[in-house]
């Protein structure tokens, strides 16, 4: 006999009901995560997706995943990716179009013949019951009945685990943390290095960004007296990253200026 | 409403979260997109832990999790690396980026 | 009500003493004199795994099995695996321990001037021994364990260090970074195909330990269709370990990139870790539907092993034809694996220790080769080697020839090992395209060598760094144990037939 559906019991209706508003959004929701050009976009997409499967592991009786999945998962995990997005700069973009020829269509169809293959292959599998169901389980509360299986089945995977959690935060101190080969140059080191220098003219010490522009900000040059811009006074970082405003539209208007003065 | 119906939801998620990070170039996003592989796998654990009527699938879910937190750590913090050794080869050194 | 978990302390103890120096190694770290870091930690590490080969040998014949309440089986393969890579991280750490291929302080940013004055100043990234430890552990950890999740937690411990170490290099440093990423990305995408197939596997038998899925998977509880899922996509997340065609695409750029005696170890003893759980997997849970998975991993096999050896032909880069080589050995011994039987089993643990402590010889030379920068790489620079050096060009020849199978050669013996055990199976297609491989691996690796010998040196600019004692050490034992295995391969073979032995 060739089944059209896999056999394992069924829900009651809220569930039912639960799951049907649910589960489009969040296919709506990862697919979106791949459409969307910007990825905070795709992580707020990706959030949400989250929330729903917390939803469903709290209709299936597994309440203290739940939880966990959106104090971890959503709580720290996609907040730590919403960090890294603002660091990075959060217009970051991707540009859609592929270095490879043909990448997209074939990525697609690959999708939609993967996704149709393990859908049918999961509609066509026979499992010998029908759904327990986790009442006996959870007799003792779902979070008991879990903390006795960590705690007696699994106490060696949960002991090594802790070697993945140094190891996480040896990593990150490795890549990110410096120890310092040098002392902070004193104002006096930097006083002197200032004189010292090439042009006379810097020993007074760099002008601010934007002072004289009518745009009072950090990504604005500052106008020297001559009216032009001085490109020293922005930081270099800013310049790198591109977020430097182009000072042109700052400057007055020289013609609106004279006749508004007659 | 079939219980499997959670089955063939994880294995849409899961193969959209696969397509994701063949597609997608954006290192920050094809990461996501791994996440989204592993929620979609914790998923099925979870229903198949109802359907067997034990917890060890809650079990395994909950320990997904915690390797998806250091996964997290440490995938961000080499992401992050590279992004400050790039912007400031582009104000430092541009000749490291030549060779 | 709970009941105190019994441990065999006895079996883990290996394993626990390398997870012991990995944190202890830590500790050190934040409350030691940096000045004595380099030497206290290479003390820790070394001390360590001398310590558990110690524990290794001393538990070789014990009668207890299983550990950890089931989570872990010691069996006679596990204790030959766990020893081989004990032993391949020994040597690997002797290579590593010459720091100047890692960066100063990875933190800076390359080109900076805190770079500069870090690598001036001779400080060093002393981290990466704890690091290595964990590795160490995971990958012991991983040929012993006998329940899903402690075979992905496993996964993951052995993982992180190595994606955080191959982005530590000191030269071309944004290019190791870029390793490190792509290591990171197609290595977590792989334990997500992992983790979706150990579901189905649950799904289908209720249970994470191996026993009860191959009890489940002989039959009894539905139709196959969920193990065929759970097959096939744990299989991915492992071929991917051990970077079978078509899931290999990282492992050129990532043995590139990744700082050389790094690089070492990852193609050493990543090996022997992954397929050390792939040997159990299949030996153990997927045996009885052999007939179903046996066409694909032939196929996998076979293009692993002729794509490894075909494109390692345009290579023009050392690391980059190591690591094609790397691929094309892994198409070896997936033959091994395809054997199903003891003599199968036995030439795989042989052809895992020949190969590793081949590989390491290897890489630890490239590290001797150098320029002005750092490490040439590149082979059209390697020309007229032999004249400047002619020990270390032979030594280099002669691995070559080892890797491509020449008789006289220890990689002779575990190829004839290999495919004698798949041909005893009726594999005689597998082996036909293996031996095919081989020769033309071998007409390579010959050009590579008329190249060092013959050809005349187009510049000057290379020299050969004087090795230190550690890498003096490391390189000599692992050529000699090449040599020696070549000669008299009984000493090993009689071990590993006694070791081939896996308990359900």
């Amino acid at each position: 006999m060739i089944r059209t559906a896999l056999e394992v019991g069924m829900t009651k209706s809220p569930e039912a009901i639960l799951f049907w508003v649910l589960a489009p959004l969040s296919v709506l929701a990862a697919i979106g995560m791949l459409l969307v050009k910007k990825a905070v976009h795709s992580a707020l997409l990706l959030a949400w997706v989250m929330i729903s499967l917390a939803i469903f592991y709290i209709a299936q009786e597994a309440l203290f995943l739940g939880i966990v999945q959106i104090v971890v998962y959503t709580g720290a995990v996609m907040m730590l990716f919403l960090f890294i997005l603002m660091l990075v700069g959060v217009d970051s973009a991707d540009s859609l179009l592929e270095n490879i020829k043909y990448l997209r269509p074939i990525a697609v169809t690959a999708a939609i013949g993967i996704g149709g293959l393990l859908v049918s292959l999961i509609g066509r599998a026979t499992i010998s019951h029908n759904a327990y169901g986790l009442s006996i389980a959870n007799q003792n509360g779902n979070v008991q009945g879990l903390a006795q299986l960590l705690f007696t089945k699994y106490v060696w995977a949960f002991e090594v685990i802790s070697a993945l959690l140094i190891t996480a935060a040896l990593g990150a101190m490795v890549l990110a943390h410096s120890n310092k080969v040098r002392s902070k140059f004193s104002q006096r080191d930097l006083s002197a290095a200032r004189f010292r220098g090439k042009k006379l003219a810097e020993a007074a010490g760099l002008p601010g960004p934007g002072v004289y522009a009518l745009h009072n900000a950090v990504d604005v040059p500052a106008r020297l007296p001559d009216g032009s811009a001085a490109a020293t006074s922005i930081s270099r970082v800013l310049e790198a990253r591109g977020d430097v405003l182009e000072s042109k539209q700052f400057e007055l208007q020289q013609s609106e200026d004279e006749s508004s003065d007659k | 409403m079939n219980i499997a119906n959670y089955l063939y939801l994880s294995a849409l998620l899961f193969t959209i979260g696969s397509i994701g990070v063949v597609l997608r170039r954006n290192s920050i996003v094809v990461f996501m997109c791994i996440e989204l592989m592993l929620n979609a796998a914790n998923l099925a654990f979870v229903t198949f832990s109802r359907i067997n009527g034990n917890l060890d699938g809650q079990v395994v879910a909950f320990f997904t999790m915690v390797v998806a937190a250091c996964e997290v750590v440490v995938g961000l913090a080499i992401i992050v690396t590279i992004f400050r050794s790039r912007r400031s080869a582009s104000v430092d050194d541009a000749s490291l980026l030549n060779r | 009500m709970l009941t105190t978990p019994s441990f065999e302390y006895l079996l883990l103890s290996p394993m626990l003493i390398i997870l012991a120096a990995a944190v202890i190694g830590v500790l050190a770290e934040a409350f030691l004199d940096r000045n004595h870091l380099p030497v206290i930690q290479l003390f820790i590490s070394v001390g360590a795994i001398l310590l558990a080969l110690i524990q290794i040998y001393r538990i070789k014949s014990s009668s207890s099995t299983s550990a950890a309440i089931g989570s872990v089986v010691i069996d006679k393969a596990t204790i030959y695996l766990q020893g081989t890579i004990l032993i391949i991280g020994l040597l690997a750490l002797l290579l590593i321990s010459d720091q100047e291929q890692f960066v100063a302080q990875a933190s800076a940013i390359p080109g900076s001037r805190e770079e500069q004055e870090s690598t001036s100043k001779g400080s060093i990234q002393t981290e990466i021994y704890p690091l290595l430890s964990f590795a160490l552990a995971g990958m012991m950890l991983f040929t012993c364990a006998s329940d899903l999740i402690t075979l992905f937690v496993a996964l993951e411990v052995f993982s992180l260090p190595l994606y955080l170490l191959a982005g530590l290099s000191r030269r071309r440093r944004l290019l190791s970074q870029e390793a490190a990423l792509k290591y990171f990305l197609l290595g977590a995408y792989s334990s997500a195909f992992f983790l979706f197939g150990a579901a189905f596997l649950y799904g289908i038998s209720g249970s994470v330990y191996l026993v009860d899925i191959s009890s489940a998977v002989s039959g009894g509880y539905g139709n196959d269709v969920f193990v065929l899922i759970g097959l096939i996509f744990i299989s991915v997340g492992l071929l991917f370990k051990i970077s079978a065609v078509p899931f290999h695409a990282w492992t050129p750029d990532v043995y590139q990139g990744a700082p050389t005696s790094v690089t070492a170890f990852m193609a050493a003893a990543t090996k022997v870790a992954a397929f050390g759980a792939i040997l159990r997997i299949f030996y153990v849970v997927f045996s009885p539907i052999a007939n179903q998975w046996r066409p694909i991993i032939s196929v996998i096999a076979i293009i692993t092993m002729v794509f490894g050896s075909a494109v390692a032909i345009a290579q023009r880069d050392v690391k980059r034809m190591l690591a094609y080589s790397s691929i094309a050995h892994a198409g070896f011994i997936l033959t091994a694996v395809l054997a199903l039987n003891k003599s199968g089993l036995s030439a795989a643990l042989f052809y895992l220790t020949t190969y590793g402590l081949s590989t390491l010889a290897a890489f630890g030379i490239i590290t001797l080769i150098r320029d002005a920068t750092g490490e040439v790489t590149d082979l059209n620079k390697w020309a007229g080697l032999g004249k400047k050096s002619p020990l270390i060009a032979g030594s280099f020849a002669f691995l070559l020839l080892s890797f491509a199978g020449i008789p006289l050669t220890s990689g002779f013996i575990g190829k004839f090992a290999i495919f004698s055990a798949a041909y005893e199976t009726g594999n005689i297609a597998v082996v036909v395209f293996g031996v095919l491989s081989s020769a033309l691996a071998a007409f390579f690796y010959i050009r590579v060598i008329l190249l060092m010998f013959v050809a005349q040196s187009q510049n000057d600019s290379i020299s050969i760094a004087i090795p230190s004692v550690k890498s003096r050490i490391a390189i000599g034992a692992t050529t000699a144990a090449t040599v020696i295995l070549g000669l008299f391969p009984s000493l090993l073979l009689n071990i590993t037939q006694s070791f081939s032995i896996f308990i359900k």
